[in-house]
Formats: structure tokens, sequence, C-alpha cells
């Protein structure tokens, strides 16, 4: 059983590195315009001044 | 045929590649920048928006620009036409390919467009241009609407969902290994390593997605009103309690996942609440921004533009052809027809000139004026109409929703429930306090609304998206409930039941104190004349003369008279076309030989031609929209009392309500005596549906149980409505009666279901049996068995 203090911690580590990432994704703003991001997906040029 | 290769409207013969010099110039700007496959990955209906640039349209936004550094500048502007991908894809580049400017960017859900540029501030004004110029209008948008919006709807629930769902998920692995010990074979120790695990994960979640419980409960509480909140929160709370005490005293079951999945379940029908009325307010957030205004005054002999609400008496407001007028006021330079619809609710175009009164919100149609502005905008017509609906709003009967009914019955059974469990646990099988608080909490917990709150917004979320899908904006939620309750469907006339622009009926000649049919070949030759030349005018009439004439037209000089009529040469021949006088005809005798003539439909709308020394009259009527008698004879067969109001006149009231089949109607009302007339169907409880779409109907619209508008009617109306129609078509009422009514049917079932399965397991509950495994397996069984239940919506026919 001694492996599960390995384990727990580093899964829950892993979990919680997922949801900063998400709380982070959704503090800079990436949520709020999906109507724009589903379009904005499908550009493909580079712009050239 | 040939299209315009940027608007796609078709063209005619002798045009060769674009129908106007607005799309050529906006053809060019494309293709200089290199922007040209915009063209090949639009997807554009030529039909339904037009892309034609308006070159007229010049906004000085240098007011609304916002400085960041010293040489950074910065404008938030709201956009209107975009239709798709491919325009933001256009936007965005052509803005970036210009020098200096260091971002723009779309936000498509707000339709706002964000520049930020370098060195001069001015040059803001170059950028818009642009801009206008590929045929995009743009309006300064409101910051304080927009800090608003920010304010009102942060991500909050988003972020507490997301946290919720992190621990539903990760307390799994702690819960399974639990839920599965029949046998008990898990040491005891090791039981309490995992229980404290659990609490580890269970109890910063339940305090930071469970806020959003606990304030609304205790916010509740304070003004006396208990919201459904309190007895979630108190779910929560008992059971964070319980199973901390159980967890410290080496217990056997405690309850930290089905708090948390609790929580998240709950905030999963929160968040879909949430993000429909973000939906709403930003739809109307958008109108009141537009409505908001800003007009252009000359002061000191320089032209500025300031925000409708900085406008002042005495100030001289200029208005451009095309443009609204801002404030009332007085002409003091120019001649010119106003569209005064707005206020008016007439379809038919009022001559003004020097000392005419006008009002603010009506549009200038064929010539520049000058305007002294004799009241600022808040003494205003327009604002005491505002004003007006912002009263009634206040005094409407305020709607209590099915939820709501519901929990108000729910919440005192289940707390009742609780206590009995106690109750019966402590004193009558003589078990100790933990066992029968333990007991007490899982009633709580299994009884708690889960299913109850998704049963309704998940319906709702799917109801209303499938609208937005066949082009119906419905506003809010309660709609789809309330419309069961119509008694009455109320039609205005003008724009809503018929098409609201004028259409040319039928072309005579008056001869020797007579009236005259033309012969088909006639009509087709005065109507290419009147039309070649109508051409050249924004006046509603010419534009139907243009319309009712297929084929090429003359390509001759014209010369406008403003506010008389139109002149101009065919070979040696002169036309006019225009008013009575403008035509030397005599307009008392020609009445009077109209009235005599054409006896069952006085013709309201007439435009007059003097060619070649004939004399012609062009008549015009208000057509019906081709889905209205559909949706008539739809409504009677449902048994909704159809009630057709209008500001117009008796005859053609009467003559739209003969040709629908609607017996009951009133004829000109203005918007007070509107809203008098629907007052008194209000005090009498009666639930009736107003379709509408003038400025003289917004007050009707304000009173009603459920409103519906049109995207082509003014923007008060628009704001003030529950549903929006985003065509002129009449038959999505149809779509409207009959999806909500599917959907208030699976609301219903929802809570049916949900209510079994409480009443299941309530007994189970109460006896004790209800382990741990036994409230995930419930809990998340009932709203599975919820959301596909509503899922099914998507199978119904809108």
């Amino acid at each position: 059983m001694n492996i599960l203090l390995f384990l727990i911690p580093i899964t829950l580590m892993l979990g919680v590195c997922g949801l900063i990432a998400f709380l982070w994704t959704v503090k800079n703003k990436q949520y709020d315009d999906l109507e724009g991001s589903a379009n904005r997906i499908l550009f493909e040029d580079k712009i050239e001044k | 045929m040939n299209k315009c290769l940027h608007c796609e409207k078709n063209l005619e013969i002798h045009q060769k590649d674009f129908c106007c010099n607005g799309c050529e110039c906006a053809y060019q700007i494309i293709k200089e920048n290199h922007c040209e496959s915009y063209y090949i990955s639009r997807k554009i209906n030529a039909e339904e928006l037009s892309l034609k640039p308006n070159l007229e349209d010049e906004l000085d936004i240098l007011e609304f620009v916002s400085v960041h550094s010293n040489n950074e500048f910065q404008i938030d502007l709201m956009i209107r036409g975009l239709h798709c991908g491919a325009c933001i894809w256009l936007i965005e580049n052509l803005l970036k390919k210009q020098n200096n400017v260091i971002d723009a960017r779309i936000n498509l859900t707000q339709k706002t467009l964000r520049i930020k540029w370098l060195g001069e501030k001015k040059y803001g004004n170059d950028l818009i241009k642009l801009i206008t110029k590929i045929g995009y209008k743009l309006f300064p948008a409101d910051q304080e609407i927009l800090r608003k919006i920010e304010e009102k709807f942060d991500n909050k629930i988003f972020k507490a969902l997301a946290v919720a769902g992190f621990g539903a998920g990760n307390i799994m692995l702690f819960s399974l290994p639990l839920w599965f010990d029949y046998d008990l074979e898990i040491s005891g120790a090791t039981r309490k390593l995992l229980h404290l695990l659990s609490s580890i994960i269970a109890l910063p979640v339940l305090i930071y997605s469970g806020r959003i419980f606990f304030i609304s409960a205790f916010n509740s509480l304070r003004a006396r009103l208990p919201n459904m909140d309190v007895p979630i929160s108190i779910a929560i709370f008992l059971a964070s309690i319980v199973s901390l005490l159980q967890t410290f005293r080496g217990g056997q079951n405690v309850y930290f996942d089905s708090a948390v999945m609790l929580v998240f379940f709950l905030l999963i029908g929160r968040y879909l609440d949430f993000k429909a009325r973000k939906k709403a307010f930003n739809i109307a957030s958008e109108f009141s921004m537009l409505q908001a205004g800003f007009g252009r005054v000359e002061i000191v002999n320089k032209i500025r533009v300031l925000p409708a609400k900085d406008l002042r008496e005495d100030m001289v407001l200029l208005v451009a052809v095309g443009e609204k007028i801002a404030c009332d006021g007085l002409v003091i330079e120019g001649q010119s027809h106003i569209d005064n619809s707005l206020i008016s609710g007439e379809s038919i175009p009022q001559k003004v000139q020097k000392n005419s009164i006008v009002y603010g919100g009506s549009i200038n149609l064929s010539s520049p004026l000058k305007i002294k502005i004799t009241k600022n905008i808040k003494n205003g017509v327009l604002s005491q109409i505002i004003n007006l609906i912002g009263n009634i709003e206040n005094k409407k009967n305020i709607y209590v929703r099915i939820a709501d009914k519901f929990s108000k019955y729910y919440t005192p059974i289940i707390h009742i429930l609780a206590l009995i469990t106690f109750a019966f646990w402590f004193f009558y099988f003589k078990s100790n306090w933990e066992i029968a608080l333990m007991n007490a909490t899982a009633v709580l917990i299994i009884t708690c609304p889960c299913a109850l709150a998704l049963a309704i917004p998940i319906a709702q979320t799917i109801a209303i998206s499938n609208f937005l899908k066949r082009g119906i904006v419905m506003k809010t939620g309660e709609t789809l409930e309330k419309i069961n309750n119509i008694e009455y469907v109320i039609f205005d006339k003008t724009g809503s039941i018929t098409i609201g622009k004028p259409i040319l009926k039928n072309i005579y000649e008056i001869k020797d104190e007579n009236l005259k049919e033309l012969n088909a070949d006639d009509k087709e030759f005065y109507l290419k004349i009147s039309a070649s030349m109508a051409k050249f005018s924004k006046h509603p009439i010419s534009q139907s003369l243009c319309d009712s004439f297929e084929g090429e037209l003359d390509n001759i000089e014209v010369k406008e008279y403003s506010g008389e009529g139109l002149e101009a040469n065919f070979g040696h021949k002169k036309a006019r076309l225009g008013n009575a006088h403008f035509c030397k005809i005599n307009e008392e005798n020609s009445q009077f030989i109209i009235k005599n003539s054409l006896s069952n439909s006085i013709a309201n709308l007439k435009c007059y031609m003097n060619f070649d020394n004939k004399n012609i009259i062009f008549t015009f009527h208000d057509e019906l929209k081709t889905d209205a008698k559909m949706v008539i004879d739809f409504l009677k067969k449902i048994n909704k009392k159809i009630i057709l109001l209008s500001g117009d006149s008796e005859n053609e009231v009467k003559r739209i309500a003969e040709i629908t089949g609607i017996e009951e109607f009133y004829w000109q009302k203005n918007p007070l005596e509107k809203a008098q007339l629907l007052e008194e169907l209000n005090s009498k409880n009666i639930n009736f549906m107003m379709i509408g779409d003038g400025l003289n109907d917004a007050p009707s619209l304000a009173l009603s149980t459920i409103s519906v508008s049109f995207s082509k009617a003014v923007d008060i109306s628009q704001n003030i409505a529950d549903v929006i129609i985003n065509s002129s078509k009449l038959s999505p009422i149809i779509s409207i009666f009959l999806y909500s009514k599917n959907t208030l049917k699976i609301m219903k079932q929802n809570l049916f279901i949900a209510l079994i399965y409480n009443i299941f397991a309530l007994p189970f509950a109460m006896a004790g049996f209800v382990v741990p495994l036994i409230a995930a397996i419930a809990m998340s069984s009932s709203s599975l068995i919820v959301v596909i239940n509503s899922i099914r919506l998507n199978s119904k026919k809108i």
C-alpha cells in the first residue's frame, strides 16, 4: 500500500495543474467570444504589412 | 444575370461589374490590400443583407478615442453588418495591414471592434473610413455600458463550476474503494486516510464553489424571502460538518463526495441559466448603445461630433441625408422629407422646411438640414415615450416561474421530513445523536433539488438555442413558460402584419376631369420613365417605383427639387415627378377626382407625373405580408382571440382586417390610446401577446405578457420585446407557439421525473439505507435522465 503515498500526491498535483491551467484560460478571456473563436480557427493567412 | 462583384445584387444590363460607385470603391480597397480571398470564403445572402457601402456616411470619432500612453490610441466601436467569419478576417486583416495599427480585434458575440494604433489621434478617422467604405456600419461604443457588462457578468460562476468539476472528479479516487468495500476489508487506518484525503479536496471546493449558494441564501434570508438556495446551503453545510466529525472519529461513512457532486450538478444548471441571461443582456445593451447615438454640431464654424447626451439647447445640428435627427428642434435651413414613423407610426414621409418642428429619432430622407435644438435629449418627445415605458415596466405583474412555484412548497416539506427523521431515530430508536444526524443529513442530500435545478435550465437552453437557429431570438426563458396562458394576440398593422413599405398599385391618367386606368403598354412606358428618374431619390415612394420596374432604365440626368420632386429631360420632352403642385396639377381638383373614381379603396399614397402634357397618377398601398393570412388562421385554430390595433385610417385598417379575417380592430389610435386599451386587458388579468415594430408600439409592447418585434423594428421596440424575429416574416409566430408548448411539456416531464425519484428515494434515506454509494448513483442517474429527456427536444420540429 506504500505506493499510494507516492501516487496520491502525484495524481492530485497533476489534477491541480490542469485546474490552474483552466482557470488561467478563463482569466485570459479565452471563453468570452466563442462565436469569434469558432470562426477564427479557419483563417490561415499571416498578415504582411 | 450578372451579379455585382461586391454586394452580389443583380446587375442591370448596362452595368458591367458593379452596381454602384460604392461597391467598386470597396472592391478596389480590398484588392489593393490583397484580401480578395474574402470574396471566396464569405457566405452571404444578398437578399437579406445589404453590403452596399454608403459613401455619404461620415463619422468623426475623435471624441471617443482613449489615449493609452503618449502616442498609443484605442477606440471601441459597435459594428453592424457582420455576417460570417470572413468578415472578421477581412476587417482585422485590412486594419492590421495599415501602417501604425498595432491591433484590431472583433468580438463576434458582442459585435464590437477594438482598434489600437500609434502616432496621431486623428488617424483613427481614416481607419474608420476604411471600414465604412467596404460596407460596414460603425458606431462609437458606450464605455459605460461595456464596463457594466464586464462587471455584471464576470466569470465567477464559470470558475466555480470548473473547481467543482475538478473536485467531483478527483474525489472519486478516494471514494470508489470505499464504496465497494462491502465486507469491510479496508483497515481502519487506510479508511481514515482516504476520508482525510477526501476532506482535503472537498472542503476547499465546497467553500469556493459553494459560496455562490451561501451568499445567495444569506441574502434571501436577510430579505426574509428564503429561496431554493437555503435548503441547498443547509444540506452542503450539514453534510460537511457530519462528514468531518465522522472522519475524526473514525466513522464508516462520509458524505464529502455526495456534497461535491451536488454542488457540481447544481452549478451546471446555474451556469446554463446564467449564459442565457448574459446573452439577453448583450442583445439589450447592443440596442441601447445604438440608441444612444450622437449628433454633428456646428460650433463657431467648426463641426464636432458629440454624444447625444451632451447636445444642448440652441446648438446647431447638421443632419445629412439618411441620418437620424438626434434631438427635437426647429429647422433653420434646408428643405427635406423626414421619416417620422418612429414617433407617429405613419409610413408616409413628412415634408419639412424652414421653421418646421422636427422630433428626435426621425430620419432625414432627401436633403441636408440645419436644425436648431429646442429641447435637449432628456426633455425630448423620444425620452418622454421611453420614460413612459420605464413606468410601465415597473407596474407590470411579476410572473412567478414554475421552478419558484415548485420550490415554495418543496423547501418546507423536505426540512420537516429531515427533522422527523432525526427525531424518529433519536427518540424512538434511541440511537445516538450521530446516527440520527447522519440519517437526517442523508435525507437532505438525497432530496436536494439536483435534478430539479437541472430540469428547467437544460430544457430552456436547448429550446432557446434551437429558436436561435431558426432566427428567433428569445431573450428570457420565462417566455416559454408564459406562452400557454396567452388568450389574446394583438397585431400592430404597419410593418407588423403589412410590409410597411408603399407598393405600387396602379397607374392612372387624369383626362377630362376623370381618372382613366392606363393599358399595360402605357403603364410599362410611364413606369420606365418614372423609375429612371426615381432611382436618384431616397424617398420611399421613389424606391418603390424603382422596385416595381424590371428591365433596363434610361440613363438620364435628373435634377432634384428638394421637398418637391424630380425633373428630367427625355430627348426634348420634359418630365416632372413629385407632388401635385410641382407637376402643375391642381391638387384639390385631383383629390376630388380621385375620391369620385376610386370608391372602395381610397389611395392614401399618391405620386404625380407630368410628361408630354399628360397628367399621370401613381397610387400605392401597403401590402400584407405573404404569410399573414396563414398565421391568423393558425391562431384562430388554436382558439386565440385576435385584435388589430393601428394608428392608420379607418378605411385602411378595415381593408386589412377584411382580407385577413380579423373581427376585432381599432383605428387611429395613438401610442397612449393603444397602451390604455391594453391596460384594460391587463387589469382584467388577461394574458396577451403583442406583435409590433414601431416606437408607437413600444408602450404597448412593454405592457404585454409576451412582446414580439422584428429585427428591422426600431431599437427601442427591440429592446423591450421578449422575442425578436430575425426577418420580417410572420410565420415564426407559429413556431413560437408550437415549440414553446413542446418545451413546456418537457419541462413538466422533467419536474415529474425529479419528483418521482425523490418520493422513491426518501423512505430509504429516512430508514438509514442511503450510504454514499446509493446517494451518488441516485443523484447522477436522476440528473442524467432529466438531461436525456431534455435532449429529446432536438428531435421536435420547430
